[in-house]
């Protein structure tokens, strides 16, 4: 029998497929969101259902998970991405405690007792610490934000970013560039900057090791190195932090069989 | 459009006293107060509504005179015994958020320089104030138990109506001793003396002994119904016990609060009898839910998602009769004891006892603190309290919000963290 996992986030929406025979994951896709999270959802779960040669009728449960979670027609559950995020991180690394997600417009921490979440802090209204944020400053810097990984490991110096706000954030990196800073500092003190608001998040909920980071912030090394050196422990990745929310609301799924 | 929300848009484009009053009119005749969250689904609700309708209808009446500003947490039976129509602006501040009229008086608030800062019950309040909406007061008293933006905004409004002279703030200690306790109880006094002197009136002790003793009779109802909430798994539809501020406050030393939680433990004990003869699935019980502070008083789905996760709110910390029994034979006395007891002076401590003693008598599963802005009496024990509650192994979500302004939190993330934990209280066995 097969379960699905959608997640519709503000910036992408992920669909897994799970096989409850043996947990494995049979097919997955990732798409833009876009203005309407219902056909985000349709279109990434038949472009999922399409990769792993399957129909409709083949997926016994779906759980929908992410902001956009109620408005999926199709879906026979809706689960918060807090409970999909640890379920997902826990079904890729068994042991943890602690579980980082920084996704499109919010950031979390999600603290686990035996595998299940126990407590969870959330980031408040503003974008500063999400991905939104690393976007928006990239667009201003006009670099590619896949770039700012490379420039943050070989960069040695730093400039500090002081506003939190977004908006305000992006004036003072234009005035900085205005001034003439190097732009490589400017990306390290921002990568910086985002790795300190999570940890304050951290260190507010409790820091326990083993720590994992999901969501498709996982994939800029630079944010993980920072934080990695901000919270002085080893942080792992799994294979695709992107779709971890998903592939927990599959697993979640199954207990709808 | 229905006549509920036609009004609704009435009232918006034509704020103004006229248009309250005539407002006012239609509730009295309308169960639309469901808007602020209660409804005429139960009897005690009923008198709820009708009690809160009335006490409005005298304020705004010239027939009523003298009208009193006061704050919560005042001693409400020495008001009454001066023959004073009571006005409670920050509970108008939760009328302003049902009927959606908060964002203009909280703009109007803005507008006349309230510091956005300022907790939206008293920005809302003050915006009201300054459109003339509210009626006018020839008394304005406030405490600084509890909160300390009553004090300043109250004050703020005895000026505006050049009534400083009438107007009065209860300083309560920080700590209970017998001096703090004679230093409130003349306090007390010496307030009746003035009031009663300036309104023409001979002091009349009986007056004030009597609200004291109808203090008695609400508060033994009140034990009783909370007694017989601690054997309750579910409630009636559309029971929220956290719109039943007035009873507690404004309505306190009066016959009605006392009818009210009359009339509440009858419904209840009638509900709990149907509960037993019902066979529950013991193993799907709702998870009971502590909660600490207010609510949101516009349309919110917080408590939608409540019933939806199998989860309600067993006790609300506001519902805690947290004063002994009064004398009536040394009614100044009595009130300053009441004032001295609340758990939300003096030290935290006091509040986390309470909470921690309430978590035991209800059998709670989670607490639920709702954050509302710019409320620093309540959110600065946030971390104490949850720190103490998890070391007993109770779950607690610290609810950031906005009780009066709904554009003030994103409603998405309120109802993820909302649903998020009511999750995790389901997750565990």
């Amino acid at each position: 029998m097969y379960t699905c996992g959608i997640d519709v986030g503000s910036v992408s929406t992920e669909a897994v497929i799970l096989d409850e025979k043996n947990n494995k994951i049979l097919s997955y896709a990732i798409s833009l969101t876009g203005s309407s999270s219902k056909n985000a959802a349709r279109s990434a779960y038949e472009d999922t259902l399409g990769k792993a040669g399957l129909n409709a009728g083949d997926i016994k449960a779906i759980v929908a998970t992410g902001y956009g979670r109620i408005n999926i027609p199709f879906a026979d559950k809706n689960i918060t991405e807090i409970s999909c995020h640890a379920r997902g991180a826990v079904s890729v690394f068994p042991e943890l405690k602690t579980v980082i997600d920084i996704g499109g417009q919010d950031s979390k921490v999600i603290k686990l007792e035996n595998g299940n979440p126990i407590d969870f802090l959330m980031n408040d209204k503003c974008a500063a610490g999400t991905g939104r944020f690393l976007e928006v400053m990239a667009r201003a810097m006009e670099i590619d934000l896949e770039q700012f990984a490379p420039i943050f490991i070989k960069t040695s110096g730093k400039v500090d970013i002081t506003s939190t706000c977004t908006v305000f954030a992006e004036s003072e990196i234009v005035s900085l560039i205005g001034q003439g800073t190097d732009k490589n500092e400017i990306i390290k003190g921002l990568i910086y900057s985002i790795a300190g608001r999570i940890t304050s998040m951290v260190e507010r909920i409790g820091l326990e090791e083993p720590v994992c980071m999901t969501g498709g912030v996982a994939k800029n090394l630079g944010v993980v190195k920072a934080l990695e050196e901000k919270l002085g422990v080893k942080i792992s990745i799994p294979d695709e932090p992107q779709i971890t929310g998903a592939l927990g609301a599959a697993y979640l799924a199954q207990g709808l069989l | 459009m229905g006549i509920k929300d036609r009004l609704k848009t009435g009232i918006q484009k034509n704020l103004n006293q006229k248009y309250i009053k005539r407002l006012l009119g239609i509730i009295a005749k309308k169960p639309i107060l469901y808007t602020y969250g209660s409804t005429f689904s139960s009897v005690s609700d009923k008198y709820l509504n009708i009690f809160t309708i009335e006490s409005l209808r005298k304020a705004y009446s010239d027939n009523y005179r003298p009208v009193g500003y006061g704050s919560l947490f005042l001693p409400y039976e020495m008001i009454h015994a001066l023959g004073i129509t009571p006005f409670l602006p920050e509970v108008m501040a939760g009328f302003t958020a049902g009927l959606g009229l908060a964002a203009q008086t909280i703009k109007q608030a803005s507008l006349n320089w309230y510091s956005q800062d300022l907790c939206t019950f008293h920005r809302s309040a003050s915006g009201a104030q300054e459109l003339e909406v509210f009626p006018k007061p020839d008394f304005i008293l406030t405490t600084n138990l509890a909160c300390d933006a009553a004090q300043k905004s109250f004050y703020i409004y005895s000026k505006k109506y050049d009534i400083e002279k009438n107007f009065y703030l209860i300083d309560v200690p920080y700590r209970y001793s017998q001096e703090s306790l004679f230093y409130l109880t003349a306090q007390i006094k010496n307030i009746y003396m003035d009031i009663s002197s300036k309104s023409g009136r001979k002091p009349d002790i009986s007056k004030l002994s009597e609200a004291i003793e109808l203090s008695n009779e609400f508060r033994e109802w009140a034990i009783k119904v909370n007694r017989l909430r601690e054997t309750l798994t579910d409630y009636p539809p559309y029971f929220n016990a956290l719109n039943y501020i007035l009873p507690f406050h404004g309505l306190a030393g009066t016959r009605e609060a006392v009818t009210l939680y009359k009339y509440m433990y009858i419904e209840l004990k009638k509900y709990l009898a149907k509960q037993l003869n019902k066979n529950h699935d013991k193993k799907n019980l709702p998870k009971k839910i502590l909660w600490l502070h207010l609510k949101p008083y516009y349309r919110s789905e917080v408590f939608d998602i409540l019933n939806k996760e199998n989860c309600i709110v067993a006790f609300e910390e506001i519902n805690y009769v947290y004063w002994p029994r009064l004398d009536p034979s040394k009614p100044f006395e009595s009130l300053a004891i009441k004032m001295l007891s609340h758990f939300l002076g003096g030290k935290i401590d006091n509040r986390v006892n309470m909470i921690l003693k309430l978590a035991g008598e209800y059998n709670i599963d989670g607490v639920i603190l709702f954050a509302h802005w710019g409320c620093r009496q309540s959110n600065g024990g946030a971390r104490i309290i949850k720190d103490s509650l998890n070391k007993l192994g109770i779950p607690t979500l610290v609810l950031d919000g906005d009780c009066v302004d709904r554009n003030n939190s994103s409603q998405g993330q309120v109802k993820t963290r909302m649903q998020g934990f009511l999750e995790i209280l389901n997750s565990k066995t």
